[in-house]
């Protein structure tokens, strides 16, 4: 007699990480009003330390561990002092951009097709990084997908960051590299400089890009601007300038800013003395911001043994996608 | 002249200073900057990659070699909004190189030597090691000089020491900056030279990560510039950086201790050759900067 032989089905679940564990979702399945994510695991736009190319996958393996450590239902936030619930389908991880290593052209439109497509959708692209050059293939898509979705729209720009990144070229690696993103993004069509604010720059600039920014009425504030008006008042004022005439907001977020001491695991290490509290407070200045796109890049896991510095960036993304991520919950 | 007038890969070229030029001691001039390496570690070091120090530390500056990159203007310190015009960098910064591997006495020998012969002709080793038991070689060569200690242990009851702990006569670097400053300026005997020890350990150990004898509750990076743009503003025959192990177990690819270093450096370079940062409320004179 043949014993009967059954199949045991477990449940599977999907391999790999995603962002927030969220689903995997092809661009063009994403739906308005919800976080698309676009991994851009490209470094080698960066002119010495490299690493960020493991960003994406750092942050989708951080991010869900998190998630996992947090309630699961109805619970007391002590930072905004509300009771909120998580979100329903606000995130969905559309997988990596293909990357052209050695051909910084092709690597550029495959990821700004991602995020033009879901902000033509009307999504909100989040690009994870991958050294900062991907910030401006991130942007460029966003800015053609606005031009589609609403041709008078025009947007604003805060990039925290250690650096300004608006040289025009840098040494051998020309004019598209971790150091020019943002004058690249100066000269997309719907946006102007006067629009643009950086946050967070520490040391020693170049003295030129600084007049120019000046000029054309860009607005910095350093890491002791942080220090003495206080993150919260310094983001008040940076969105204020950024969204004069503007609709949407695009944010880039360089976790370099925040002091190495805290955070190594990145390209270019500065001592800002901006601690991960301050980092966390700009961040959540910006949480009820016209968020049209936004960016996370430089997370280095080679360079950081402890592995804090993706669990530090993982926090960041918790407190600028708050208002995405949970619904308030008013009953007792 | 400018050192080369087209742009290199950060990493590519002839490993200086700060790009600064190659040169011989005995083309060093009066007023220079001689950059000098020794690549050396005391055996009794709880870990080994101390002699890597002064590598890591030039590979770290050139990130800061905006005078040898055309493609640069000047720098601006983004906080006091100050330019700081680095034109005759070039000029006055050198880079002698390494002492060479040898004997230990053939060591000391070197280093005694040419400590000796920079501060006779006029000018400041800027020293990058390696152990801190070698800065006392530096000190016996120096007999003249008064010496200034940041970080470290202290040697002498004689000389100024910035502490992270309490420790006899040594300053608190906590406490008030002007009031040490004005201590400092009642200690200082103008007629003779400083010699400047700078230890990682200075700072406070979260931020340094790297130093071999970590002290707890040391200065943040503001703090160590305004007190390095201040000695850089007297005379000097050497300023001597230790404590640096870029290669503490695990730790070889976390940067921030030469960087900590070559930061809070610059402001003494800046200010030595007269491109100072003026820090609000530092009492200190510019009276022995050479123009």
């Amino acid at each position: 007699m043949t014993a009967t032989i059954t199949t045991f089905h477990p449940p599977l679940s999907q391999p790999g990480f995603r962002l927030f564990d969220g689903p995997l979702c092809d661009v063009a399945d994403v739906s308005a009003g919800q976080i698309g994510v676009v991994g851009m695991p490209s470094d080698w736009t960066h002119s010495s330390r490299l690493g960020t190319r493991f960003g994406p996958e750092a942050l989708r393996k951080a991010t869900t561990l998190m998630q996992s450590m947090r309630p699961q239902g109805v619970s007391f936030d002590p930072d905004t002092r509300r009771r909120s619930a998580p979100a329903d389908s606000w995130l969905v991880d559309c997988g990596d951009a293909e990357v052209t290593a050695q051909d910084v052209d092709a690597t550029t439109q495959a990821i700004a097709a991602m995020t033009e497509g879901l902000t033509i959708a009307g999504a909100i692209p989040l690009a994870l990084g991958g050294d900062h050059y991907n910030s401006f293939p991130a942007c460029l898509g966003y800015s053609r997908g606005l031009v589609k979705r609403a041709p008078d729209k025009r947007f604003g720009y805060i990039q925290i960051d250690g650096h300004l990144d608006f040289s025009d070229r840098l040494g051998a690696w020309g004019s598209h590299n971790h150091a020019t993103n943002a004058r690249r993004i100066s000269e997309l069509p719907n946006i102007d400089v006067s629009n643009m604010v950086w946050v967070g720059i520490a040391g020693w600039v170049d003295g030129g890009d600084l007049a120019l920014i000046e000029k054309q009425g860009g607005r910095i504030f350093s890491a002791s601007d942080v220090h003495n008006m206080g993150a919260a008042e310094v983001m008040r004022q940076a969105l204020a300038h950024a969204m004069q005439g503007c609709d949407e907001l695009y944010l880039s977020i360089d976790i370099d800013a925040m002091d190495a001491g805290y955070l190594p695991g990145t390209g270019s290490i500065v001592h800002s003395g901006i601690t991960p509290r301050q980092y966390y407070d700009m961040l959540d200045g910006l949480s009820e911001a016209p968020l049209g796109g936004l960016d996370i890049v430089e997370v280095s896991p080679p360079l950081d043994p402890s592995e804090r510095t993706e669990f530090l960036a993982a926090e960041m993304l918790f407190r600028i996608l708050r208002r995405f991520r949970t619904r308030p919950v008013t009953e007792q | 002249m400018p050192l080369r007038s087209a742009p290199l890969p950060r990493m590519a070229g002839h490993l200086s200073f700060m790009r600064a030029q190659n040169k011989a001691i005995c083309d060093v001039r009066s007023g220079d900057l001689a950059v000098l390496g020794l690549p050396f570690e005391d055996t009794s070091a709880p870990y080994a990659g101390q002699s890597l120090a002064a590598r890591a530390l030039r590979e770290t500056s050139v990130y800061f070699g905006w005078h040898a990159n055309p493609q640069f203007s000047h720098p601006v310190d983004i906080d006091a909004r100050q330019d700081i015009q680095t034109d005759g960098l070039h000029e006055r910064l050198c880079d002698l190189g390494d002492i060479s591997p040898g004997h230990d006495k053939a060591i000391h020998a070197a280093l005694r030597a040419a400590a000796s012969q920079i501060s006779r002709i006029g000018a400041c080793a800027v020293i990058l090691g390696g152990s801190d038991h070698l800065s006392e070689t530096v000190q016996c060569a120096l007999p003249n000089c008064q010496t200034v200690q940041l970080g470290g242990t202290p040697r002498d009851a004689r000389d100024f020491h910035i502490s992270t702990l309490p420790n006899g006569s040594a300053r608190l670097c906590q406490s008030n900056t002007a009031t040490q400053l004005t201590d400092l300026s009642k200690w200082r005997d103008a007629s003779r030279p400083l010699f400047v020890q700078f230890d990682l350990s200075v700072f406070e150990t979260s931020l340094g990560a790297l130093c071999d004898y970590p002290r707890l509750g040391g200065c943040d990076l503001e703090t160590v510039a305004q007190w390095l743009s201040a000695l850089g503003q007297h005379e000097a025959s050497a300023i001597m950086l230790t404590g640096l192990n870029p290669n503490r177990p695990g730790m070889g690819v976390v940067k921030v201790g030469q960087r900590l270093m070559v930061t809070a450096l610059l402001a003494f370079i800046y200010a030595r050759l007269g491109f100072g940062i003026d820090h609000p409320g530092c009492p200190t004179s510019k009276e022995n900067v050479p123009t």
